[in-house]
């Protein structure tokens, strides 16, 4: 199996190992803090180079999720969340495709760890009970004895099953695709695994879509009209 | 008792696989389908086929870890 804790750094007088896992996601979320910087540093109305890039992706994943969410000021506040989500997630799968990667001892996607995936599926959880208070107030304790106080129970299962889901879908695809590809590299050294890696491009991109999708479906859910 | 994990591995991913293969179809040739006759509300129909995809593929991703479970117990 893939080592999950055994690859740590640990210089000298320093007690806290850090695993290769947190220093990747360090990495990525220095290349989106850098790319988000520069693109936005010196802002022009006629957009250019990397704002354009940038203003594209802002003005597209807002309709997108206005357009997800119904409750239009519960959608402006939550598009900066999820649009990060999905970049984050979307750079942290491609990373196993980063020529050389698999040469770092002990390099792994951080999200075919899951921890990690854990994290963002809980802050999601998080973020869609504030939104459901934000929204209603306290009302929106009413919505845990929906049709019903028998259902109390029933739902809320579903708020736990929710980031359940959430956590096991990502770390599965990404880590079954990984072990795939090595199992496919071990046997077969040459030119067929490049197919598995055209097809693990998609993957990736599907699993980043779906998660921010679910997400956003999620709080669509608590904030809109109840029931 | 090696083999039993790993018979059990291999059937947790093949029935949860098969499952899933069966319901993914369904739904894609039901919203391919419903693309074509009304292609104008292919957004809509985009965004809820891979919602339910997702729901589909989480019950085969269940299996799937099941099976990384029991093969990690083999060594």
């Amino acid at each position: 199996m893939f080592g999950m804790w055994d690859a740590m750094i640990t210089p000298e007088g320093f007690p806290l190992p850090i695993p290769h896992l947190v220093v990747t996601e360090w990495a990525i979320i220095l290349v989106l803090a850098v790319f988000a910087y520069s693109a936005s540093r010196r802002m022009e109305l006629v957009p250019t180079g990397l704002q354009n890039v940038l203003e594209w992706l802002v003005t597209f994943t807002y309709d997108f999720f206005t357009s997800l969410i119904e409750n239009e000021d519960a959608a402006k506040k939550w598009a900066p969340l999820l649009s990060t989500f999905f970049m984050f997630i979307i750079i942290s799968n491609y990373s196993g495709l980063i020529p050389g990667a698999a040469h770092v001892s002990g390099f792994q996607p951080p999200t075919s760890n899951w921890n990690v995936t854990c994290t963002l599926a809980l802050i999601t959880a998080f973020t869609v009970q504030l939104a459901g208070f934000q929204t209603h107030g306290i009302h929106y304790l009413g919505h845990f004895i929906s049709p019903n106080p028998v259902m109390l129970p029933l739902n809320l299962l579903e708020e736990i099953t929710h980031p359940l889901s959430l956590t096991v879908r990502l770390f599965g695809n990404i880590f079954g695709e990984e072990m795939v590809y090595a199992f496919m590299l071990a046997m077969v050294p040459f030119l067929i695994p490049t197919a598995l890696m055209a097809l693990s491009l998609l993957l990736g991109g599907i699993q980043a879509i779906v998660f921010t999708l679910l997400s956003a479906n999620y709080i669509a859910a608590s904030t809109g009209h109840g029931h | 008792m090696e083999m039993g994990l790993a018979l059990g591995a291999a059937i947790a991913v093949s029935f949860a696989g098969l499952g899933g293969g069966v319901g993914m179809g369904q739904a894609g040739g039901k919203a391919v389908e419903a693309i074509a006759r009304q292609p104008e509300a292919g957004g809509d129909i985009r965004t809820l086929v891979f919602i339910t995809f997702a729901f589909i593929e989480t019950l085969t991703i269940y299996g799937l870890v099941i099976a990384f479970m029991l093969v990690n117990k083999i060594q």
